[in-house]
């Protein structure tokens, strides 16, 4: 059954899991993302299910990856310290070739930091926190609608391509309750057959062993080639990205989650006046939507990326436009409004109108 | 005519051969593991969780699935496994360099949850694999690699006694301290693994077996010696014993 919810996005994330079929979700408590293991807690026993909670992240992450042994697909939710603490164990998960789906409520780093909401975390979760030559999945919703509309998508990813999948999701947005439409509860990865690579005993298959090492130099080289194949595929078929009246545009605007859901309006206000400003929402971090720069039209004249960090994504965005137009950033984190507001985002914007 | 397999069983593998040092304690304890999941009749449904260090080579002589582990999280590895599988049996074999130094709060946390799974450490007082460093396991003056003068206690602490940790633990069913440095104790850790596993198909809760073996190579003993130094050294300190047995008590009942 359909059904509109008014819940904290952290809330939404929990019950749009539970609904496309995640049965387990391993947890520590961490501000913001702690909501999701309450709610999970008390939701996931009514389904068969159930919130798993450990001693500290080390232990959730290895406990995700224990039971993604078994073909099943399971759940964390953290933020920026936790998931530092993950980070041994994505990195085991993705040489494995392990499904999962990850939340990332990120606040204000690096170290402790402050528990207020940030995208500090761009950099950790688009090249890999661990070691080694890994890519992770990383969607980056902007509300709690887009939240639920891509828990199935996720759930395809991660067991198409094996892998860990991220959502980040700055902590404003996390803490924000809004409506959210959910759609029939469907347990999405039961439409995937893991019979081919799941460990659960000689009785189905010849032995299986998970070595995510190596015992020769030819071996290992194998299994990076292997890696580097799926990364390969991933970034050619699954970016993701919104835009907006960039066809004609002077200056676009760039930026991901709650930054890219306030673009909408400050496009529309600047249309309004009869400035030609687009905006270009990536929705996939890691792979990187490359594609939706590589046809830039030349009314381009700047580029604004702006960030809730001190300038991550930028990086990327400069990578895409190689030097097509130039890339200008305006970004804010911490203090008690941890982000740019429209105002100073229509300021920036108004100056590269002047050619500034 | 008769085969070793006809003999053992399938579950020990004999086209490989060990990457064990001659006189390793892993030998014994691989071998008495196979037997136990091999008597038991539960090869089919069996998964090891290995650490890193030479144990982590014990699932080769062995055809069951296997996971190897980083970093001592076998335990929790084995809990979320145990979550997806709860009708498998799953067990961690770690040395005491993996379980009780970089996992020991993996292990404790484990065996406090109560869930049904086991875990062997094999305690040879030392990191093997890596080259003989100090375990938290060696004892008071032991030399290796990194205590030249041997362990100081006060600069390194005390050698770490981990079932007594957990003897106060609900969710302990069965926890023991073994060795193997001979024949009569070997038979007496047979019976402590198979009770182990026992537990766990019994879903009695946490089971948990350390092993007291001698490392020769990172001891730079002969054999031997090695196993001298074991048996009387290494024993004098980890006394072997069965702390807890839930089995008992469950057929008393
Ligand atoms: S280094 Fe020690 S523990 Fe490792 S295989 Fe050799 S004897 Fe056994």
């Amino acid at each position: 059954m359909r059904e509109t919810l008014f819940l904290k996005n952290t809330e939404a994330f929990a019950e749009s899991m539970i609904r496309c079929g995640v049965r387990c979700h391993f947890a520590y408590p961490i501000t913001p993302a702690s909501d999701v293991m309450k709610y999970s807690s008390a939701r996931l026993p009514q389904c068969g299910g159930r919130m798993v909670q450990m001693e500290s992240e080390l232990a959730v992450a290895n406990a995700l990856a224990g039971y993604a042994c078994t073909g099943k697909l399971g759940a964390t939710s953290t933020s920026g310290p936790g998931m530092s603490l993950m980070q041994e164990t994505i990195s085991f998960m993705a040489a494995g070739e392990l499904p999962c789906i990850m939340l990332d409520a990120m606040r204000v780093g690096p170290g402790d930091g402050d528990i207020v909401g940030a995208q500090s975390n761009y950099h950790q979760a688009t090249r890999g926190g661990g070691h080694g030559d890994y890519r992770v999945i990383v969607l980056a919703p902007s509300s709690g609608q887009e939240i639920a509309d891509l828990m199935p998508h996720s759930v395809r990813l991660a067991y198409t391509y094996r892998t860990p999948v991220m959502f980040v999701v700055d902590g404003v947005t996390c803490q924000m309750t809004e409506s959210t439409t959910f759609a029939e509860p469907h347990d999405y990865s039961a439409d995937f057959d893991t019979a081919g690579w799941r460990f659960t005993g000689t009785k189905e298959h010849p032995k299986r062993f998970l070595l995510t090492g190596s015992y020769t130099h030819q071996q290992g080289y194998e299994m990076n080639e292997r890696l580097r194949a799926k990364y390969a595929a991933i970034k050619e078929n699954e970016q993701k990205w919104e835009e907006a009246l960039v066809d004609d545009a002077t200056v676009v605007v760039v930026g991901f989650g709650i930054h890219g859901r306030m673009c909408k309006d400050l496009v529309a206000s600047f249309r309004e006046k009869g400035k030609k400003v687009g905006y270009i929402r990536p929705i996939t971090l890691w792979p990187f939507p490359d594609k939706a720069f590589a046809k830039l039209p030349p009314s381009v004249k700047s580029i604004l990326v702006v960030e809730m960090n001190h300038g991550q994504m930028i990086d990327d965005v400069r990578l895409a436009v190689n030097g097509k137009a130039p890339v200008h950033f305006l970004g804010k984190t911490g203090g008690d409004i941890p982000m740019c507001t429209l105002a100073d985002m229509s300021g920036m914007v108004g100056k590269l109108l002047d050619g500034e | 005519m008769q085969t070793l397999a006809d003999y053992y069983g399938k579950t020990l593998k004999f086209d490989k051969l060990f990457s064990y040092c001659p006189g390793c304690g892993h030998g014994i304890v691989t071998r008495l593991v196979a037997e136990a999941i091999e008597g038991l009749g539960i090869r089919e449904k069996t998964v090891s969780v290995v650490g890193i260090g030479c144990g982590g080579f014990s699932h080769h002589y062995m055809d069951i699935d296997a996971i190897e582990a980083m970093h001592g999280r076998s335990p929790a590895v084995a809990v979320g496994y145990k979550l997806g599988m709860p009708d498998n049996i799953v067990y961690t074999y770690q040395g005491d360099g993996d379980m009780s130094a970089i996992g020991l709060a993996e292990l404790l946390h484990a065996a406090n949850r109560g869930m049904p799974i086991t875990c062997i450490m094999v305690n040879n007082s030392l990191f093997g694999m890596t080259g003989g460093q100090m375990s938290p396991t060696s004892l008071a003056g032991q030399v290796t690699a990194t205590t030249g003068k041997g362990r100081d206690v006060h600069l390194h602490g005390f050698p770490l006694l981990v079932p007594e940790l957990m003897r106060a633990m609900n969710g302990v069913a069965y926890l023991a301290r073994e060795t193997v440095v001979t024949p009569k104790t070997i038979t007496k850790a047979a019976k402590s693994i198979r009770n182990a596993f026992a537990c766990q198909i019994d879903k009695l809760g946490f089971s948990y077996v350390e092993v007291i073996v001698p490392c020769p190579t990172g001891l730079k003993k002969k054999v031997e010696d090695a196993y001298a130094w074991s048996a009387n050294e290494a024993l004098d300190y980890f006394k072997p014993q069965v702390f807890i047995n839930k089995l008992e008590q469950s057929n008393e009942a």
